[in-house]
C-alpha cells in the first residue's frame, strides 16, 4: 500500500512538473514575434491622435512619432565614425542607420565624443548612444546598455616588428606610452611596466614613428585604422591583447524601457542573422568577436525573447569598480573640505582605493630602502676605490682610476641602465632586481667621486708626512681613516648626492614613489596634488639626509682634530 | 656580438640628440644665472630678504631634478595661457626648467663667495666665479639625459632607441660605451675649457701682483 502511494506521488510529481514547465514552452517566443509585437504596439499608440502630445512619452514611442531615431555617433574615430563634409562613415555610425531602417525611420546624427556621450543622452538630445563606449559597471548607474553587446575590443599592445615580444614576461621592465584614465593601466602596472603618460590617445601613433614610445597601448579598435595604413603596418605589429570591454550601445535609464527592450532584441536578432558581422566587414574592422557571438544567438537557448537576459548568452560587463580603502570616505570628506575653504580642486587618490594605498605604502618603503641603500652603497664604493686609488700599486691604482674616470663620464640615467641590463642578464626581472641595480649603480657614481676625493686626501697626507707610512701596497688603517676624515665635505656632498638621485631608479623600474605615483595618476585623477605631495616627500627626505649627514661630517672632523 | 652593425644614422642622431642635451643646460643655466643671481644679492642683502633668500637656497638644493621633472610635467596645464598666449611649456623647455632649482642654488652660493671676494677688493678671486659656472654648465649636460624619461629625443634618449633593437647584452654594453665616449669626451673638453680658464685667470693674478 505504501508503496503504491509512493509510486502515485512519484507520478503526480512529474505530472505537475510536465504541467509546470508547459507554459513557460509556450510562451517562449523567437525576439522576432517579440520585437514585431512591441513595435506594433508601439505603433498603434503613436497613431492615436494626441497621444504623441503627451507627458513622459516612452522613447520608442516618440521614435515612432517623429520618425527618427536620435543616434550620438562619433566624428573622429577611424573605422567606427568619422565625418567629411555631410557624408558619415564607420561601423557605429552604420549600425545606427541598419537599427533605424529596421524600425522603419531615419536616423538623425548627433556628434559626441567620450566626454558628452552621457550628458547628451542624459539631456534627451539623443535617444541612443553609438560611440564606441565600453560597458564597465562604472557605467551601469549613468545609462540603460543594450544586451547582447554589439561589438568588443580590447587593449592591444602595439610596437616595431624588429622587438620580439610575446607577452607580459617579455615587457617586464620596459616603458608602455598609455593615456591617462585607460582602464586598462592598472593591469598594466601590476606586470611590473613603467608607464609614459599623455592625455591624448591620438599622439601615440606619432610618438611610435618619432621613437618617443617604443611601445603603446591603447584599444585595438583605435589602431584598427592604423594598421590600414600601409606604412605604419610595415612597421608595427599587435604584439599581444588583453582587457576585453564589451561595446554596448546605450539609452537613458529612465524614459526608455520600451526603447531598451526593442534594442535588446534587436541586437539579438543582428547578432543571429549577421547584420553586425556584415557591417563590420565593410568597415573593415575586426570580425572575431561578431564571429562568435553569431554562434552564441543561434543557440535555441538564446534564440528566444528571454535570451538578452539570460546570463548563459550575454556578457557580463566589466567589473572597473576599485575597491575602495576603510578611510576613503573620510578622506572625501578632507577633500571636500578642503575644497570648500580655499576652491582648490584637492585630491588625494593614493588614500581612496585599496590598489592605490597598497602601491602608495610599497613606494615610499621601497624609496626608503632605496635612499638607505645608495647611502651605503656609496660609502662602500668611496672606501673600496678610494683604498684602490690610494695604492701604491700600478696594478690596483690605474683600473681604479679609469673605472672613476668611465663613471664620471657616463651620464646618470645610461649608468643606472648599464646596471639593469647587466643586472637583468644575471637575475630575471623583478622589482627587488631593479632596486639593487639602482642602490649599486647611485652607488658607484657617487661613491668613485667621494673615493677620488679620498685617494687626494690621503696624497696630501703622504706628502705632508714625506711619504714614511703606507709604504708598498693599500696604506696602512691609521693613515686611510685620516684621509677619509680630511675628505668629509667631499664624503658628504656625494652622500647627499646619492639620496637626491634616488627618485631616478624609477627609470628602470624600481617601485619607488614617483614609479608608484605615476601608476595610481594613470588610473586616477589628482594629478597635481600627488606630484605636489611626491615633491614635499623627496624634498623632506633629502633634508633629513642633509641633517644625519651633517652629524656624520662633524664625527669624521671631531676624529681628525682628536688625531 | 660579431654581428653587431651600427648604421652612420644612429652617430648623426647621437650628436644631433647631444646639442639637445647642450641646448636644455644652456637654457637651465641662463635662467640660473638670472635667479641665482637674484637669490645671491638678496642673501648679501640680510634681513628678511636674506632670509627666506637662504631659505628659497637650501629648498632648491634639496629639490631632486628627477621629481621636478615630473613635478612640472603634471603640474602645468597642456593649455596653460597667460594673456591669451600658451605658455605650456615643450617637454625640452621641462627638462630645462627642473635643473634650475640645482643651477640657481649653485650660482647663488658661487655668487655670494664671488660678490664677497669682490668686496674685500679681490676681483680675480671673484672671477673664479667662471670656471665654477663652466663646471656647473657640465653637470647640467650629464644631468640633461633625464630627459630620456619623458621622451626628449637627448643623446641617452638616442642610445637607448638603438639598445632596444639589439638583443644580446654584449652589443648593448658596446652600444652603451660609445655613448660614455660621446659624453666622455665632451665633459673631459669642458674641463680642459675649465683649467685653461683657470689658468688664464690665474696668470691675470701674478701680473696683477707684478705691477706695483
Amino acid at each position: 500500500m505504501r508503496v503504491w502511494r509512493t509510486v502515485l506521488l512519484a507520478l503526480a510529481g512529474v505530472l505537475g512538473s510536465i504541467v509546470a514547465t508547459v507554459p513557460l514552452v509556450a510562451n517562449a517566443e523567437t525576439p522576432d514575434a517579440a520585437l514585431a509585437k512591441l513595435t506594433e504596439d508601439a505603433r498603434a499608440e503613436a497613431a492615436v491622435p494626441g497621444a504623441c502630445a503627451a507627458p513622459q512619452l516612452d522613447r520608442l514611442l516618440r521614435m515612432f512619432c517623429e520618425s527618427r531615431l536620435r543616434a550620438g555617433v562619433r566624428e573622429y574615430y577611424p573605422l567606427f565614425g568619422t565625418r567629411e563634409g555631410e557624408t558619415r562613415s564607420g561601423y557605429d555610425v552604420d549600425v545606427a542607420r541598419a537599427l533605424a531602417k529596421h524600425f522603419g525611420v531615419e536616423p538623425a546624427f548627433t556628434r559626441v565624443n567620450a566626454a558628452t556621450r552621457v550628458p547628451l543622452l542624459a539631456d534627451d538630445r539623443i535617444d541612443i548612444i553609438l560611440a564606441t563606449m565600453g560597458h564597465n559597471t562604472q557605467r551601469d548607474g549613468q545609462v540603460r546598455f543594450i544586451r547582447p553587446h554589439y561589438y568588443q575590443s580590447e587593449t592591444t599592445v602595439v610596437g616595431p616588428r624588429a622587438i620580439a615580444i610575446k607577452g607580459w614576461p617579455d615587457v617586464a621592465g620596459r616603458t608602455i606610452c598609455v593615456t591617462v584614465g585607460n582602464g586598462s593601466n592598472a593591469q598594466i602596472v601590476s606586470h611590473n611596466v613603467r608607464l609614459m603618460l599623455f592625455d591624448e590617445a591620438g599622439v601615440l601613433p606619432e610618438r611610435l614613428k618619432d621613437e618617443t614610445c617604443t611601445l603603446a597601448a591603447q584599444d585595438d579598435s583605435f589602431f584598427a585604422y592604423y594598421f590600414t595604413q600601409p606604412e605604419f603596418a610595415k612597421n608595427y605589429e599587435q604584439k599581444f591583447g588583453f582587457a576585453q570591454v564589451p561595446w554596448g550601445m546605450a539609452v537613458a535609464r529612465t524614459g526608455s524601457d520600451r526603447l531598451a527592450r526593442a534594442l535588446d532584441l534587436t541586437s539579438q536578432i543582428f547578432h543571429r542573422d549577421g547584420v553586425f558581422l556584415g557591417i563590420a566587414r565593410a568597415n573593415r574592422v575586426g570580425t572575431g568577436f561578431l564571429e562568435r557571438q553569431q554562434a552564441v544567438w543561434n543557440r535555441p537557448e538564446c534564440n528566444t525573447d528571454t535570451g538578452s537576459t539570460n546570463p548563459a548568452c550575454v556578457l557580463p560587463a566589466l567589473d572597473a569598480d576599485l575597491q575602495p580603502t576603510p578611510f576613503a570616505g573620510r578622506v572625501t570628506a578632507v577633500e571636500d573640505w578642503i575644497e570648500a575653504r580655499t576652491g582648490v580642486d584637492f585630491s588625494l587618490p593614493m588614500f581612496k582605493t585599496m590598489p592605490a594605498w597598497s602601491l602608495f605604502k610599497d613606494g615610499i618603503v621601497n624609496s626608503l630602502i632605496l635612499v638607505a641603500g645608495a647611502l651605503a652603497a656609496t660609502l662602500l664604493f668611496a672606501m673600496v676605490l678610494g683604498g684602490l686609488q690610494s695604492s701604491r700599486r700600478f696594478l690596483l691604482r690605474w683600473p681604479a682610476r679609469a673605472g672613476t674616470i668611465v663613471l664620471q663620464s657616463s651620464p646618470v640615467v645610461l649608468t643606472l641602465v648599464i646596471a639593469a641590463a647587466v643586472a637583468q642578464a644575471i637575475f630575471p626581472y623583478s622589482s627587488a632586481v631593479a632596486i639593487g641595480a639602482a642602490i649599486v649603480a647611485l652607488g658607484l657614481m657617487n661613491g668613485s667621486n667621494a673615493g677620488q676625493a679620498i685617494a687626494e686626501a690621503m696624497h696630501t697626507l703622504r706628502t705632508e708626512r714625506g711619504s714614511v707610512q703606507g709604504t708598498g701596497g693599500i696604506p696602512t688603517t691609521e693613515l686611510f681613516g685620516r684621509a677619509v676624515s680630511r675628505s668629509a665635505t667631499q664624503i658628504v656632498s656625494f652622500l647627499i648626492n646619492a639620496a637626491k638621485g634616488t627618485p631616478i631608479a624609477s627609470f628602470i623600474g624600481a617601485p619607488e614613489l614617483l614609479s608608484a605615483l605615476t601608476d595610481i595618476t594613470s588610473f586616477a585623477s589628482g594629478r597635481a596634488t600627488t606630484y605636489t605631495l611626491l615633491l614635499v616627500f623627496y624634498v623632506a627626505v633629502v633634508v633629513v639626509v642633509v641633517w644625519l649627514c651633517g652629524r656624520f661630517r662633524s664625527w669624521l672632523e671631531h676624529r681628525q682634530a682628536a688625531a | 656580438m660579431m654581428g653587431l652593425h651600427i648604421p652612420a644614422e644612429f652617430f648623426r642622431s647621437l650628436l644631433a640628440g647631444m646639442v639637445v642635451n647642450f641646448e636644455i643646460a644652456a637654457i637651465a643655466l641662463l635662467i640660473g644665472l638670472a635667479f641665482g643671481g637674484l637669490l645671491a644679492l638678496g642673501r648679501l642683502g640680510g634681513g628678511a630678504v636674506g632670509a627666506v633668500a637662504t631659505t628659497l637656497i637650501g629648498l632648491m638644493r634639496a629639490a631632486p631634478t628627477f621629481v621636478v621633472m615630473f613635478f612640472l610635467l603634471n603640474i602645468i596645464p597642456r593649455d596653460a595661457t597667460l594673456f591669451g598666449v600658451g605658455i605650456s611649456p615643450s617637454p625640452l623647455m621641462i627638462v630645462a626648467l627642473s635643473l634650475v632649482p640645482y643651477s640657481a642654488s649653485y650660482v647663488a652660493d658661487n655668487g655670494v663667495e664671488s660678490l664677497k671676494q669682490l668686496r674685500a677688493g679681490s676681483p680675480l678671486g671673484a672671477l673664479q666665479f667662471l670656471p665654477n659656472v663652466t663646471r656647473a654648465f657640465f653637470v647640467l649636460v650629464m644631468s640633461s639625459s633625464a630627459g630620456a624619461a619623458i621622451g626628449v629625443t637627448e643623446g641617452i634618449a638616442v642610445i637607448l632607441r638603438e639598445a632596444v633593437l639589439l638583443p644580446a647584452l654584449g652589443d648593448k654594453l658596446v652600444l652603451f660605451a660609445i655613448g660614455i665616449l660621446f659624453f666622455g669626451a665632451a665633459l673631459q673638453a669642458g674641463f680642459a675649457l675649465m683649467r685653461l680658464l683657470q689658468r688664464h685667470l690665474g696668470r691675470l693674478a701674478m701680473r696683477n701682483q707684478a705691477i706695483p
